[in-house]
């Protein structure tokens, strides 16, 4: 190391006074572009950004195109899933709303239905009613008839067995006389 | 270790002309209050830093639904990244670590291959070079001091004082190797990701000084293999040492499997 250090202590001198010679602007204080090009290894560093971009392109223009490739599928997949959903969603909603209007029909019908049944089982009803009452009244009507009848006849046979026990005690020889005179008078006695 | 070389064309004869230079050590010094900075570094850290939020802005400037160009390379990058810290830290808690370990890696990995993709030996600096900001040391123990301090307070934040259950949790024998770790786990990230490149950078630049055209080759194409991998790594072992705060030994993670 020591051998080169000197070496390289000398060959800094002579360097350097060669350099200030040869290229002012370069090994000068401060800041500045260093133009040679082997010392930059400008050839060396362009053949391997050259060999760089020639194959990582492929690589790298394959393997972002696959990427985005894949994402795009995934969205469009993504996108057709929920168009189909939506239309099921659509359809459903469809189904909900008819079935929702049947049912209130049903409801409506039946609603009528049963204010229907209610009118004909209180219309019955009321005609019942009725037709018990007359029947009834009717009843009581015919048994009123028929107890006056059997009054009636009641009666009558009372009177006749009356008058029929009155007869003997009333039609006398006397009374019979009696009656015939005074019919005698009465047609010119007089 | 003061290295101090600069090799010019070390066959020193006035026929050969000075061909390339390779300066180590020597650091552009900026003096802000009493603190001596490496200026080259902090160039080449705000170049790295404005390339990612230009990479961010653009990404995220117009986003579209599918995305195109800049958002889809930033997003596999997201992808990446996000995997990785899953792998790392698990399902239930890697969610809130997915910006730290991917600004490291991110920030690594720029860095890395701006130091073996950019021509920076265009730009001369009055002293030292501009280069890979990961191949000072001073960055990459600051990045992993920062990973320290990430896994402490994952621990800290989950378990509370219990977090120091864990260095007696096996056995109390291993209680000085459970804290020597603590120094050895930051101590190991900074040296392998400085090692790594600065060793790559000084590979390639004795190649270029010896040989200027085409012989460097492999070992930059490999540097650049290394650079990534390298920042693979470091990202890596921080989710894993933050996993590890978080899980603990014992039957605390047997708890969360019941």
């Amino acid at each position: 190391m020591g051998i080169f250090l000197q070496l390289a202590n000398q060959s800094n001198l002579l360097a350097s006074e060669m350099a200030s010679s040869a290229m002012a602007e370069s090994a000068g204080e401060g800041f500045g572009l260093n133009l040679d090009i082997f010392e930059a290894n400008v050839v060396n560093l362009a053949i391997v950004i050259g060999i760089l971009v020639y194959f990582g392109r492929g690589f790298l223009s394959s393997t972002l195109g696959n990427r985005s490739a894949a994402i795009e599928k995934a969205l469009n997949e993504a996108e057709v899933k929920r168009a189909e959903m939506a239309k099921l969603l659509a359809t459903q909603q469809e189904k909900l709303k008819s079935a929702t209007a049947e049912a209130a029909g049903i409801v409506a019908k039946a609603d009528g239905d049963a204010q229907k049944a209610s009118q004909a089982i209180l219309t019955a009803a009321a005609e019942e009613v009725a037709r018990m009452k007359q029947e009834s009244s009717a009843n009581l009507d015919a048994e009123q008839a028929k107890i006056l009848n059997e009054l009636r006849v009641r009666i009558a046979e009372l009177a006749m067995a009356k008058a029929e026990s009155q007869i003997p005690a009333r039609l006398n020889d006397a009374s019979q006389q009696t009656l015939i005179d005074r019919s005698i008078s009465l047609l010119g006695g007089q | 270790m003061p290295l101090d070389i600069e090799m010019l064309n070390f066959l020193d004869s006035p026929n050969f002309v000075s061909l390339a230079a390779l300066e180590v050590g020597q650091h552009f010094y900026w003096h802000i209050g009493s603190l001596k900075v490496h200026g080259q570094v902090f160039l080449a850290t705000w170049f790295v830093m404005s390339v990612l939020i230009v990479a961010s802005l653009l990404a995220t400037r117009n986003i579209q639904q599918i995305p195109k160009g800049m958002q889809n390379l930033m997003e596999y990058a997201m992808d990446f990244i996000r995997e990785l810290t899953r792998n790392q830290i698990g399902e239930k808690e890697y969610r809130p670590w997915v910006p730290f370990i991917g600004t490291l890696f991110l920030f690594i990995f720029v860095c890395n291959w701006s130091g073996a993709l950019i021509p920076w030996k265009l730009i001369h600096l009055p002293e030292g070079e501009l280069a890979a900001p990961t191949n000072d040391i001073n960055t990459t123990v600051a990045l992993s001091l920062l990973v320290s301090i990430a896994y402490f307070y994952a621990g800290f934040k989950k378990k509370g004082l219990g977090y120091f259950a864990k260095y007696v949790q096996p056995t109390p024998i291993l209680l000085p190797i459970a804290v020597l770790e603590d120094f050895t786990k930051p101590l190991s990230l900074s040296f392998r990701l400085f090692g790594n490149i600065l060793a790559d950078e000084l590979v390639v630049g004795v190649l270029v000084l010896l040989v200027p055209l085409f012989v460097p080759l492999p070992v930059m194409l490999l540097g650049l293999f290394t650079s990534a991998i390298q920042a693979l790594v470091f990202a890596t072992l921080a989710g894993a040492y933050i996993h590890e705060a978080l899980e603990g030994h014992g039957d605390e993670h047997e708890e969360e499997h019941a």
